[in-house]
């Protein structure tokens, strides 16, 4: 009697247990559904506001008496638009083939291989991320213009009859591809570097080559990643300005950024239909995810289990010098060639190069530049706020997408579906449409949030919270269940055992997404433009605002400064997540 | 009596020489208005001019009242109504000066600004001004450019800018970019011909969303000429840049700007202060010399290199024309060039 007495007893707390578990999920789902709403709904509506009237929902009231689909159809019927979103999606299309490609490559050549030099081709990969697109696009204008290029230039000094066109689609899709390539490769490198290599040895036992082993098991099991990789550099491919801008604009090709920002920048200005453009860029996007969830959805990618491992290298034999030589022509075009051609355009007093002898012609060159760009009283005053933006962005936003990608995928309470909707929203709303937005929805919060640097890291940590929790979900994704079971069974609870087994194991993924959040704030350029105050001026709007002004000198000048300065700062944050990820592997092994 | 006589002087002196400046600064204001700007210490300064050319204006201005500090937002034109606009609803406008290119983007606002008016607010231009309180801070002139490594034989006049021998070598900045961009097509229309944008749009023109990146397009040689706003070029070839101006004789099209202080400003002393500075003679000779700007004084202090006034016919557009014109013929402009929206 006693026995079942206590069975009830340990039933009914059990009951109470279950509905306390209950109640505190639902609020936690509801306090992460509130910041959402908050960061991104809000905002998204008044865009979408914006979009079906011809007001500025600030100045006329947020009224629903003017609602008409005008814009939507003068854009529909539009063929320059049409065109566009062709441009569009050739460029980042092409591109993003052409980066898979090279992510791909490197992150077998760096994780799998006994290529030599390994490390300084894993840091090559992802060198072009420390690049702005505006400043990429820049020193590919200096480099690969039919005119003035420095490339035609050579070409014809060793008399050679070539000529490259940047101007162009191609030039769009090369440029995007090169830049781009780091976001694949940062996926597809950590899943390569966490699967089990008894699965690649047993497709070699029965009889499969190294080649289509890679084929037919490595890279499908690391599809995930793939996937996430692809689509990542797409979606921001998408929302590029910079590169199209500076490339483009000779021969008038547009795409749905560039058409976007002349319809905010002609006098007067078109936000209305602005905010219709970025609808349907939305609508595209939000298919492409769908299309991800649909490949993605009922397969099983687990790769992380507790057994130990540590992933073998292949053996290339003498071909593995063929495989830094890739490493090397990728780290000359992507690295050596615009960085040559940005420092020619910094320290050149003038960018007339009339042939070969007068490149070198050491006369033409002076620190003219940078005395001008350091006499600036805004050059300093907007590196100190790009970096404190790029810090609270980094750990606010690296905490959030933490606790959203843990809640989407490690845990079954009601609304993480939503929430995980919610979180992709923002993900190719053009950042100087969704900069309006924001102006437009947070302007009149009491408390002053507009004129802080706050204002800019709040957008930013919703612009870029697709990406840093889509870069954080690959992590997840790979550590077995088993690991936090067993925590389980040894007592521990949900926060015990995110604390001890969870984010130790994540921690090189955390490490990696603020790192990426870090310099996704430092090089955004359209949400700043319309958030920053006199106090509040960005690295990346001043640098707009040098190029905007017509001096490719001091454009360069200013992209080598901030090259350098996002180069130190994450080579150190590298350096810190290397020894993390060190340290987590010693752990599992 | 000796001694007397000589720490009256040395007095004398001292008095001249302190009350110099004062007397100096008198043609700026008051001196209870600069005493009261100095006091404010600061203000924010909202233009859609290239922020690296206002940095020079106000480096020049701390120059003559270094206690004030200037704080500066910069952003196209577009952009900026909107930023104001905006901001003014919301109760947080933070400008306190307003410095904007297309007069007619500004005139819906009028009522935003505070009467004001400079000291030699009589030396002004009446059709310079669009409102009472609003001012042609800077004015601005277009002039035709060409890089001297690339043409062997330039062009001397708008209309030889539609030559057949000039295919694909010319650049023209957009009509759809702000004010002074349409003054100046207004101008090719109205003076040179109905057809002068056809015969223009023969010589397959790159286009530009604004005379800066054309201006360091031609000094690259991406493009060999063009028509280009005199103060976008003329720093590059005060600088060495194989460059050459000049004033065509048909005529030189001029945009003054329209610059008010909100009433709203917080610093409403420091921005008259600075904008007195800007309009007095002494800071539109600045401007002129340095710049290369035009003046909207009825005698201007002194002309940019290359500029005479004998021969020079400038062409201000008329206000009305300028508002009402603008929309029908730019889409008229859009579809000569090929320019897409």
């Amino acid at each position: 009697m006693n026995g079942i007495a206590t069975l009830l007893q340990g039933a009914v707390q059990e009951g109470h247990a279950g509905k306390r578990r209950n109640v505190l999920s639902g609020a936690w789902v509801l306090l992460l559904l509130a910041i959402l709403t908050f960061l991104v709904i809000y905002p998204v509506l008044t865009l979408l506001l914006g979009a079906l009237t011809d007001t500025n929902p600030v100045v006329e009231g947020f009224s629903l008496s003017h609602l008409s689909i005008t814009n939507f159809l003068t854009v529909l019927a539009n063929p320059n638009v049409a065109e566009a979103l062709f441009n569009t999606l050739v460029a980042c299309g092409g591109g993003t083939i052409v980066a898979v490609v090279i992510g791909l490559a490197f992150s077998w050549i760096v994780v799998r291989t006994n290529t030599p030099f390994k490390g300084f081709i894993a840091a090559a990969s992802i060198l072009p991320l420390f690049a702005p697109p505006l400043v990429a696009g820049v020193a590919w204008t200096i480099l690969g213009s039919p005119k003035t290029g420095l490339i035609n230039t050579m070409f014809k000094w060793m008399s050679l009859d070539w000529r490259v066109d940047f101007y162009s689609l191609w030039g769009l899709v090369f440029v995007f591809g090169i830049y781009y390539a780091p976001y694949v490769y940062m996926f597809t490198s950590s899943a390569l570097r966490n699967m089990d290599p008894s699965l690649e040895e047993a497709a070699e036992i029965s009889g499969a080559s190294a080649f289509s082993t890679l084929f037919t098991v490595t890279f499908p099991l690391i599809m995930p990643a793939i996937v996430s990789g692809m689509l990542l550099s797409f979606i921001v491919m998408l929302g590029i300005y910079g590169i199209p801008a500076v490339l483009g604009a000779p021969t008038n090709i547009s795409v749905l950024t560039t058409y976007i920002f002349k319809l905010t920048n002609w006098s007067p200005p078109l936000y209305n239909t602005a905010a219709a453009v970025a609808i349907i860029l939305m609508v595209v996007t939000g298919l492409l995810v769908y299309l991800q969830q649909k490949v993605l959805s009922g397969r099983s990618y687990t790769t992380v289990a507790g057994k130990a491992y540590r992933p073998r290298n292949l053996d290339l034999g003498p071909w593995r010098w063929f495989t830094f030589g890739i490493g090397v022509v990728y780290l000359l075009v992507v690295v050596v060639l615009p960085t040559l051609a940005l420092i020619v355009a910094a320290f050149r007093k003038f960018m007339f190069i009339r042939d070969a002898a007068s490149l070198f012609d050491m006369k033409q060159y002076s620190l003219m530049h940078f005395y001008s760009i350091f006499d600036n009283p805004l050059t300093l005053r907007s590196i100190y706020n790009a970096v404190e933006v790029g810090i609270i962005t980094a750990v606010v936003g690296g905490t959030l997408a933490f606790a959203i990608g843990y809640t989407i995928h490690r845990t079954h309470v009601a609304g993480r579906r939503s929430i995980d909707l919610l979180t992709m929203l923002p993900v190719a709303i053009p950042g100087l449409v969704i900069g309006v937005a924001y102006l437009w929805a947070w302007i009149g919060i009491p408390g002053g949030l507009y004129g802080t640097v706050w204002i800019l890291a709040l957008a930013f940590i919703a612009r870029f919270m697709p990406d840093t929790v889509k870069a954080l979900s690959t992590s997840f994704l790979q550590i077995h269940r088993e690991l936090e079971e067993a925590a389980w069974v040894c007592g521990k609870g949900m926060l015990g055992t995110i604390r001890t087994v969870v984010l130790p194991l994540a921690r090189p993924g955390v490490l990696a997404a603020m790192t990426l959040l870090f310099v996704l704030a430092i090089r955004e350029l359209g949400s700043s433009l319309f958030l920053y105050t006199s106090n509040t001026m960005v690295m990346s709007v001043l640098l707009l605002d040098y190029y905007e002004g017509g001096n490719l000198g001091k454009t360069a000048a200013f992209s080598l400064v901030q090259t350098v300065l996002l180069g130190v700062l994450i080579g150190g944050a590298n350096w810190l997540s290397r020894g993390q990820a060190q340290g987590s592997v010693a752990r599992t092994g | 009596m000796k001694k007397k006589i000589m720490m009256a002087g040395i007095a004398g002196l001292a008095i001249a020489l302190c009350s110099a400046p004062a007397f100096a600064q008198a043609e700026f204001g008051s001196p209870e208005l600069i005493a009261a700007a100095k006091a404010e210490g600061k203000l924010v300064y909202y233009t859609a001019n290239f922020a690296e050319v206002e940095q020079r204006v106000i480096n020049a201005f701390n120059k003559r009242f270094p206690e004030i500090k200037v704080e500066m937002v910069r952003a196209p034109g577009g952009q900026l109504i909107t930023r104001v606009k905006t901001e003014a609803a919301a109760g947080k406008l933070s400008a306190d000066v307003i410095d904007h290119s297309d007069r007619a983007l500004m005139l819906p606002l009028a009522d935003m600004f505070m009467d004001y008016a400079p000291p030699n607010a009589a030396d002004y231009l009446p059709e310079a001004q669009i409102a009472p309180h609003l001012w042609p801070r800077a004015t601005l002139v277009w002039s035709i450019a060409y890089n001297t490594e690339l043409v062997k034989n330039p062009p001397k006049t708008w209309m030889d800018l539609t030559k057949p021998e000039y295919d694909k070598m010319t650049g023209q900045v957009f009509a759809q970019s702000g004010g002074t961009t349409w003054t100046r097509i207004m101008f090719e229309r109205q003076v040179l011909g109905e057809d002068y944008w056809a015969k223009q749009a023969t010589t397959h023109p790159i286009l530009y969303p604004s005379g800066a990146p054309m201006s360091d397009s031609m000094v690259r040689g991406e493009v060999a000429m063009g028509p280009l706003l005199y103060n976008a070029i003329y720093p590059k070839q005060k600088d060495g840049a194989p460059i050459k101006i000049f004033f065509p004789p048909e005529g030189a099209p001029v945009n003054p700007y329209a610059t008010g202080i909100p009433k709203t400003a917080a610093h409403p002393n420091a921005a008259k202060l600075f904008l007195n500075w800007c309009l007095s003679k002494e800071g539109q000779t600045f401007m002129i010399k340095e710049l290369g700007n035009l003046t909207s004084l009825k005698v201007a202090p002194v002309y940019p290199e290359g500029f005479d006034p004998k021969v020079v016919k400038v062409w201000f557009p008329k206000f009305d024309e300028y508002v009402k014109l603008h929309g029908p013929w730019v889409s008229e402009w859009d579809k000569t060039f090929g320019y897409r929206q």
